[in-house]
């Protein structure tokens, strides 16, 4: 409806009289001839580059790169992490967002600001905060060095900083559509003698199915995939706290470049599926505000 | 339970669990790591809290940091504006795929893109080389850190402005047609005014993302002590070198400046619904 | 003339909105036109905005042609339907907009919104925001921004659309001060009648893209031409009758009322009357009635609303052959709407189930000569399967009218009589030899023969064709009655013989296709595109046919003879929907197709 209203809108405007002169008919291809030059050179020039370069050893080049022991290792421990932080986050997101968007507390904005917090703040700083509590001269560095626990340079640490970074994301695509649709039909279920549980399953997930599916793809692509954070906490140890993007660091540091960018091509094709779902989720309909 | 005392009542139940989870995993996860900083950043002497704060290293970091994220966003404002009005008003080939391009930077890890941008505007890249022809260098210089962040915040512009674009209606340019305003002035007087708000929140949300940005800039930076070091890679060194203090203080000083500017954009939100929507009668 | 409109299209996606409409509006006139929404009336507007092109025909103002001219250059002032007014702009600015762009010096600016801000009544409030005023305000500024720059011409788009019932009732009369005190002519559009009424000075109403009807709104309610203006302006019932030198008849009894213009050498044939409800009279017995009996008949249903009373009376026994045809209900019930007044209620109390005598005060014949339609066909069944053809349904549904039945097993023979006389148009399917059919049922008294081949679709063109220019006047009645039901083209064709030479021959095929034209458009309101040429009639004909499946043809002819002669190939076996309208050479026609013949009857 609303896109036929549009696709009218646009036919009744490519008729309009005096429209259509040399000028703006000019104008327009050059707006999109410049958008789409500057889209070229700055997001599908590096995307290319990624698999040019990836491949220019040839396929055995490219295939060798994973036999590495050491970015076997970085693979592992990536979806290890992601497999922690995203469930533990999607658990925050769900939680927050039935708290903050169905009911009204005093304190909800300065919870709200919070969430939205580490989006506004430098990942290497996130990573910090972590070092500082739990880095030898920390907080609790003495505390954990006596009980030989060890979470900076160590894969607890990459969990929590990937955590921190990521768990926005769910929240933040949560709240406002629950906000949006409503309490109405979850106090229509309580009424009817649902239970919480069967109201939340039955009732309220199957609403938001749409945007939750959003949030966790957003949050796993942005955990895979976070570099400052980790790697201000990881230590940078080969084989054992170096995640995919940080391992991506040591290949290209090292002159690797066929390496590098091998591994760079998985990240790339797991940010190209993020955004195939990301946009089929829209085609159901659903609209990110 | 002591939650009753403080919210509105409610038929919905949960309150309890889920505000009793968020709370203790937002403190777990962020007030407890804020009062760290805060204590460490508080527990440094002022002398030595300024000396780090203003040495040299750190002004020609704040201003490599903050002058290309400006330069970044104003590009952003200019690209950003041009494309999303070309997605939302003209329709051309390949409009939906752009579309959903235009989140890439948003989805691929900072790492990917620093060096893929790296090895395109190195003096032997594909672009790169054509630049390098007329003698300008962008990669390790001050503009390779501009161009990362400008590809950082494109998605942030571009996304804000999309629906702004979009909500200037129609009519209101048939009206101002029928009045007999040409096309500029229909532009300057009635679509500009209208997406004002969205533009400046577009601009420091790309700002602020740029700002912080670590992972794209390191690698096309030349990581130069005082010509192209960006503030959080001195925080970085400070903590590799273990002067925790230090990357405190320089966090600090970040992470306010970050207040200030998501102070500003509530501000303009504030300020752009009180002046365009219904408040009187 | 300030506004003209010549012919105008409109196309949107194939769909014809706007339908060749041509239009005249004076100097000062308040026109307004109403219409139900998705009729085109808006569209026709931002045409003359100019905020939208036309695909065929001319549009100017003031005698300047501003067909291709941008809507900045055309100096209209425009209100929309949501006001447009500018939200980051104080009322001064809005309203001077116009002037700024004029490069208006400010004392002059000052000054004239000043006057407009009087004008309508917002004294005092320039410096608000558009946010900080009522919707009836914002409207007002709205108006005022449209006059700023002294347009010739004032178009408002469904200005009251967003406003309470009250506020819309005010606006309406500050609308009408202002556009009298000006004098500035003024097009509104709108879907609600009363608006139109007590705005108007001529109402235009639009529906399918096509203009129907042009008149004062007094006019347009009493002598309405046709179906849909008689029951979209106010209630109506609708009747089928059958007219005759006696005058008017409903059902099987004959009652008749007198035709006050009876003409003499008319041969009996159905008609659509409409009875307004208000002019119907209930009473007691057929003694106590004042005016003219039509039917007795029982109370099904009594509905209270105010000053007036709605009845729904059941037509008894003796009317039931009267077909009553209304709007919203499809059963073939004839129920009457009737309304009374408090006086009315007063002297003669009613109850449910009570039985009554209906009389008529005034009723008016339309002009129409599609009265209805009887499917004709050798048996009962191909009867039933060819009444439900989707293109006769829609038609029938579209016209209010009925579709009756009629089974003739000679049909085919083409030999020996047909049973009783046909009512409105005869329906046959089409099937070889179904020219012999058309003649036969021709002969015996039907004066149109729709030819329906099976699946047949809606038509986006009608071409119109007559063999003889006596036939002129019939033909381009029955298309006449037929396009105002239909969202199609209408295309005329002449064709003339290529024998002879072609410098004698245009000049007279064309003073033919502007007869043809300015007959449709002065008599029937009917907008029509003409075409000649040359060659074998039918060979023509089905050419032009051949172009795509979506068309029907209208064929004149006076003499049934050409059935199997010249139009022999097209009637062979037809593909495209074909109506034969016949008129016999050498008599008048019986309806009267004439906006001036449609008298209206007065008794008692």
């Amino acid at each position: 409806m609303a896109l036929g209203v549009r696709l009218a809108a646009r036919e009744e405007l490519a008729t309009r009289p005096g429209r259509d002169t040399l000028l703006t008919v000019g104008l327009r291809w050059l707006l999109i001839a410049v958008s789409l030059a500057f889209l070229a050179a700055l997001l599908l020039a590096p995307l290319a580059t990624v698999f040019v370069t990836a491949f220019s050893h040839g396929l055995g080049a490219y295939l060798d790169t994973f036999d590495d022991p050491d970015t076997r290792s970085a693979i592992r421990l990536t979806l290890v992490s992601a497999a922690v932080v995203v469930p533990l986050n999607t658990l925050f997101g769900l939680a927050a967002s039935w708290c903050i968007a169905k009911f009204e507390f005093r304190g909800k904005s300065f919870l709200l600001t919070l969430i939205d917090l580490p989006l506004a703040v430098s990942p290497v700083i996130s990573g910090m905060l972590f070092v500082l509590l739990f880095g030898l001269q920390g907080w609790f560095g003495h505390w954990l060095q006596d009980h030989n626990i060890s979470i900076i340079f160590a894969l607890p640490g990459i969990i929590i900083a990937e955590m921190f970074v990521t768990f926005p994301y769910v929240a933040r695509e949560l709240i406002p559509l629950m906000q949006q649709l409503g309490n109405d039909e979850e106090e229509a279920a309580i009424t009817m003698g649902a239970g919480a549980w069967m109201t939340f399953f039955r009732v309220t997930l199957p609403k938001v199915r749409w945007g939750l599916i959003y949030g966790v793809i957003l949050c796993n692509a942005r955990a895979m995939g976070e570099f400052g954070a980790v790697s201000v906490v990881s230590g940078h140890i080969r084989g054992l706290t170096d995640t995919m993007p940080l391992h991506i660091e040591i290949l290209y540091n090292e002159y690797n470049f066929v390496g590098a960018f091998a591994v760079a091509s998985l990240l790339t094709l797991l940010a190209v599926l993020t955004l195939v779902i990301k946009t089929s989720v829209e085609r159901t309909g659903y609209k990110r505000r | 339970m002591p939650a009753e005392r403080f919210r509105q009542p409610s038929v919905l139940p949960g309150f309890g669990l889920t505000f009793g989870f968020t709370t203790f995993f937002l403190s777990a996860l962020v007030l407890l790591p804020l009062a760290a900083l805060a204590l460490m950043a508080g527990s440094m002497h002022w002398s030595d809290f300024v000396r780090v704060v203003l040495s040299a290293r750190a002004l020609g970091s704040y201003r490599l940091s903050f002058g290309a994220s400006f330069l970044a966003a104003t590009t952003n404002l200019a690209f950003g504006f041009v494309i999303a009005w070309t997605l939302v008003r003209y329709q051309f080939p390949g409009r939906k795929a752009v579309d959903a391009l235009i989140d890439m930077p948003f989805a691929l890890p900072t790492a990917v893109s620093g060096i893929a941008l790296t090895s395109v505007f190195a003096a032997n890249g594909w672009i790169g080389r054509y630049l390098a022809a007329f003698g300008i260098q962008v990669a390790y210089t001050w503009i390779g850190v501009t161009v990362a962040l400008t590809l950082i915040g494109m998605p942030f512009m571009v996304r804000t402005l999309q629906p702004a674009i979009a909500e200037v209606q129609r009519d209101l340019e048939d009206a101002a047609e029928t009045l007999g305003a040409g096309r500029l002035y229909v532009f300057r007087r009635i679509v500009l005014p209208t997406v004002l708000p969205a533009m400046l929140t577009g601009f420091t949300l790309a700002f602020a993302r740029a700002v912080g940005e670590y992972g794209s800039v390191i690698f096309i930076a030349g990581n130069l002590p005082m010509k192209t070091e960006i503030t959080p890679l001195l925080i970085v060194i400070h903590l590799q070198e273990f002067d925790y203090r230090g990357a405190a203080a320089l966090g600090s000083v970040m992470l306010v400046i970050s207040f200030v500017v998501l102070l500003t954009i509530n501000l303009i939100h504030s300020w752009g619904r009180r002046r365009l929507v219904a408040t009187a009668h | 003339m300030s506004i003209t409109l010549d012919q105008v299209t409109k196309r949107y996606q194939g769909a014809t909105v706007v339908n060749d409409v041509s239009l005249d509006i004076g100097d000062g006139e308040f026109f307004v036109l109403l219409g139900p929404s998705g009729g085109g009336k808006t569209t026709l507007l931002r045409a003359v905005a100019g905020l939208t092109g036309v695909d065929h025909g001319r549009i100017s103002l003031h005698g300047r042609d501003v067909t291709h001219l941008a809507a900045r250059q055309r100096g209209v002032g425009l209100v929309f339907q949501n006001y447009a007014l500018f939200r980051h702009m104080t009322v001064t600015d809005n309203i001077e907009f116009a002037l700024r762009v004029r490069r208006m010096r400010a004392a002059a600016r000052r000054a004239r919104r000043r006057e407009l801000l009087r004008l309508v009544s917002l004294e005092g409030l320039d410096d608000r925001l558009p946010a900080q005023l009522s919707g009836g305000q914002q409207q007002r500024v709205a108006v005022a921004r449209a006059l700023a720059h002294k347009p010739e011409v004032l178009l408002l788009d469904e200005p009251f659309g967003a406003l309470d019932a009250k506020i819309r009732e005010e606006l309406r009369r500050t609308i009408r001060q202002v556009q009298r005190e000006l004098g500035i002519t003024t097009m509104l559009v709108t879907h609600d009648q009363e608006e139109a009424f007590a705005l108007a000075d001529r109402i235009g109403i639009m529906n399918l893209g096509r203009l129907l009807e042009v008149g004062r709104p007094d006019d347009l309610y009493a002598r309405p031409a046709t179906r849909f203006v008689a029951t979209f302006l106010g209630a109506a019932n609708l009747l089928l009758a059958r007219q005759s030198s006696r005058g008017l008849s409903f059902g099987s009894e004959p009652v008749s009322v007198p035709h006050v213009e009876a003409t003499a050498h008319v041969r009996e044939h159905e008609v659509v009357a409409v009875l307004r409800p208000e002019e119907i009279e209930v009473a007691p017995s057929r003694e106590a009635l004042k005016t003219t009996f039509i039917a007795e008949g029982v109370v099904d249903e009594i509905l209270f609303s105010g000053a007036l009373e709605r009845l729904r009376v059941r037509l008894g026994d003796g009317a039931a052959g009267a077909h009553v045809v209304r709007s919203e209900s499809s059963a073939d019930e004839p129920f009457l709407e009737v309304t009374r007044a408090q006086h009315e209620q007063r002297v003669f109390p009613l109850a449910q189930g009570q039985a009554v005598t209906l009389g008529v005060r005034r009723l008016h014949v339309l002009p129409t000569p599609l009265s209805s339609f009887t499917v004709c066909a050798p048996t009962e069944e191909l009867a039933r399967r060819l009444a439900g053809h989707a293109l006769l349904t829609e038609l029938a549904t579209r016209m209010k009218t009925r579709i009756a039945v009629q089974v003739e097993p000679s049909l085919e023979t083409a030999e020996g009589d047909a049973g009783v006389g046909f009512g409105g148009a005869t329906v046959i399917a089409s099937r070889a030899g179904a020219a012999r059919s058309v003649e036969w049922l021709l002969r015996r008294g039907a004066e149109e023969v729709l030819v329906l081949p099976e699946n047949a679709p809606s038509p986006r063109r009608v071409l119109i064709h007559w063999s003889d220019e006596s036939a002129r006047r019939a033909t381009l009645a029955v298309s006449a009655s037929l396009l105002r039901h239909v969202s199609a083209e209408a295309v005329y064709i002449g064709i003339l013989p290529q024998s002879g030479s072609l410098g004698a021959q245009r000049p007279l095929g064309m003073r033919a296709l502007l007869d043809a034209r300015s007959e449709a458009q002065a008599v029937h309101g009917l907008d029509m595109r003409t075409e000649l040429r040359f060659g074998d009639v039918a060979r023509e004909l089905a050419l032009r046919l051949a172009e795509s499946p979506q068309q029907l043809l209208i064929l004149g002819i006076t003499d049934l003879t050409e059935l199997d002669g010249r139009f022999a190939s097209l009637l062979e076996e037809p593909r495209w929907p074909l109506l034969v309208v016949y008129q016999p050479a050498e008599r008048p026609r019986a309806a009267e197709p004439a906006r001036a013949a449609a008298d209206l009857v007065r008794i008692a």
